[in-house]
């Protein structure tokens, strides 16, 4: 399931079931005589150009011709006028043989491919396994457990961001770690925000203005965590980091989920601030 | 000397030209079908050069070169004054097929006339001669499917760095840039360029560039391939016979052979490259993609022939001219004009 939803894109590219073509100077003048031109558009992705049809028509012939060839050709399955036409592709194995191979709807001028049973039960069945996964995933979060009280819910500690559409894909093993963690109380966030103030006026920022930078700089934090702490770096990290993160935000389309990582190492982070908090005092 | 004459059994006429007539006969020894062309004497006037220029050619080259794409000369005989020469008997030809609407030419068809097309012209240039008039019609096809080039009635030598030619050559659809503006020392890109040119006319089925004037050619060559500047066609400006065109665009090959699959718009561009050097010979054109990419040619006996082929067999053939046309010079004038320099 994971790597399926982070190649969207490149499968929505190859798999025609989910494209859509459609050339809008064309729309209005629709009509059965002219539709099969409209289909053989050069731009039309659904349209093979080394079709019988293409080689007919580029030898001028009459399209009468098709009957006797073999090959990869469209017909006109059905016309409904005057907004639905189903256009079929077929191999011709003889005047009277053909298999046919997918058709095609143009409703309103829009041109679909038709899915094939399969992949619309597949497509429905994983729907279906998706949502159920994910009701599955969510009533867990809600389920506690202790050696003395056995199990019990707890719906009232509220998680943040966990509807069950953005849990998809790294969300689920953050979650399954944070739970432990206290929230950070509001005197934790007012330290911190002071002790970051306090840093900021030490080592004054040339460039970027200090509400910003705080926010950019907590966030940033994710990817640098792991290697520095050190507050010394703290300059570094703050100015290089805007980037990392915009990029993330772009390249990952998830942006919901990305946003509750974020809160969860915001409160990893608060928690350095306050064993230093007696030295500072 | 009279032994020929009783071996070959005239069974039809095939059609009568400017400097010869061709029967179609048995060969009685092998009992296989053959043209016979038997050249005029022509006019007084004609006879004193000695035998037609056209023949002579045809019988120096086609007694050394023996190649399953190219016609085959089997024997030359004379009777009395008149020399006849003796070829493989052709069904039909390439132009036939081609204007033959009841014809559809698969991809498949037009790889297996290609390939056969550029097999013999290779084996014509590895033979250091040039066709110099290849056309639709000059490619002949017997009724196994076997394309043989034919009419070397313009075919000569190259390679030879000081000779001179004439770029009186080609039929004019089928002549490529430089011999239009005039190049008088060329090799194989003028066959090459036919080639290309038959190939677009047989995914068209009509003449790609059929120019009206050589002026006209040049037009239409450049509207499609646009205007060579200086830069990609080094010397052009230097050439007998060069006229400054104005501009064109180039077009995309893709728009005009719609049906056409990658590879051969590939190959197309290969073969009607402007600039001589940068077209592509026989052997770089064979060993391309489009011919070791599907669709397989067709093979031999499953390619079309006319509609009218075994109605004709029975009829007497006036289509059979087209053959005549073919060993006799049909649209262009197989006297060479040369020019004066």
């Amino acid at each position: 399931m994971m790597p399926n939803r982070v190649g969207h894109l490149p499968i929505a590219a190859e798999n025609p079931l989910g494209l859509s073509w459609h050339d809008s100077a064309w729309i209005p003048s629709l009509n059965p005589s002219n539709i099969m031109d409209y289909f053989s558009e050069r731009s039309n992705p659904f349209f093979d150009r080394t079709c019988n049809n293409e080689v007919v028509k580029m030898q001028r012939l009459s399209m009468d011709q098709l009957q006797n060839m073999t090959g990869l050709e469209y017909i006109l399955l059905h016309v409904q006028e005057p907004i639905l036409y189903v256009i079929r592709k077929q191999h011709r194995h003889g005047p009277m043989q053909t298999v046919p191979l997918a058709d095609y709807y143009i409703i309103a001028g829009i041109v679909y491919q038709a899915p094939d049973l399969a992949s619309v039960l597949n497509s429905r069945l994983l729907s279906a396994v998706h949502h159920l996964q994910c009701s599955f995933e969510e009533t867990m979060s809600f389920s506690k457990y202790h050696p003395s009280k056995g199990y019990w819910w707890d719906f009232k500690a509220n998680k943040p961001g966990m509807s069950p559409f953005n849990i998809g894909q790294s969300a689920p093993k953050e979650t399954s770690s944070t739970p432990k963690e206290e929230p950070s109380t509001l005197f934790q966030r007012q330290r911190v925000d002071m002790l970051l103030a306090e840093l900021v006026r030490q080592f004054p920022l040339p460039i970027i203005p200090a509400a910003s930078s705080q926010e950019n700089g907590v966030k940033v934090k994710s990817e640098n965590e792991k290697d520095k702490s050190a507050e010394g770096t703290n300059l570094n990290n703050i100015t290089i980091k805007q980037e990392p993160i915009e990029q993330s935000e772009l390249t990952n389309g998830n942006i919901a989920g990305h946003l509750e990582i974020k809160q969860e190492i915001k409160q990893e982070n608060m928690k350095p601030p306050p064993e230093k908090k007696p030295r500072n005092m | 000397m009279e032994e020929p004459i009783t071996r070959y059994e005239k069974i039809d006429f095939l059609g009568e030209g400017q400097f010869a007539t061709v029967y179609k006969a048995r060969d009685v020894k092998t009992d296989k079908i053959v043209a016979v062309k038997k050249i005029k004497i022509g006019s007084r006037l004609e006879a004193q050069d000695g035998i037609n220029r056209t023949a002579l050619r045809e019988i120096k080259l086609l007694q050394e070169l023996q190649h399953i794409n190219l016609i085959g000369l089997l024997d030359v005989f004379g009777q009395k004054s008149n020399v006849s020469l003796v070829f493989d008997f052709m069904d039909t030809d390439l132009e036939i097929i081609v204007k033959d609407s009841n014809i559809v030419l698969t991809p498949g068809n037009v790889k297996a006339y290609m390939i056969m097309t550029l097999r013999g012209l290779e084996y014509l240039h590895q033979n250091w001669i040039l066709h110099r008039d290849l056309k639709p019609n000059n490619l002949l096809i017997n009724r196994e499917g076997i394309l043989k080039i034919g009419d070397f009635g313009l075919a000569k030598a190259f390679g030879s760095p000081t000779r001179i030619n004439t770029h009186q050559v080609v039929t004019r659809w089928y002549r490529s840039p430089e011999l239009l503006f005039g190049a008088r020392q060329y090799g194989t890109g003028v066959d090459m360029w036919a080639v290309g040119c038959i190939l677009a006319e047989l995914l068209l089925r009509v003449p790609f560039l059929p120019g009206e004037t050589d002026l006209d050619q040049l037009s239409r060559i450049f509207q499609v391939f646009g205007t060579p500047t200086e830069e990609q066609w080094p010397g052009m400006k230097s050439l007998l016979a060069y006229v400054q065109f104005k501009y064109c665009p180039v077009q995309s090959l893709r728009h005009i052979f719609s049906a056409a699959s990658d590879d051969l718009i590939e190959l197309l561009e290969s073969l009607l490259a402007l600039y001589p050097p940068k077209r592509c010979d026989c052997t770089q054109a064979l060993k391309m993609p489009y011919f070791s990419n599907k669709p397989a040619p067709t093979v031999g006996v499953k390619l079309p022939m006319p509609t009218n082929i075994t109605k004709m067999e029975l009829e007497k053939p006036s289509l059979k001219r087209k053959l005549l046309d073919n060993i006799d010079g049909g649209s262009l004038v197989k006297k060479l004009q040369f020019d004066r320099i």
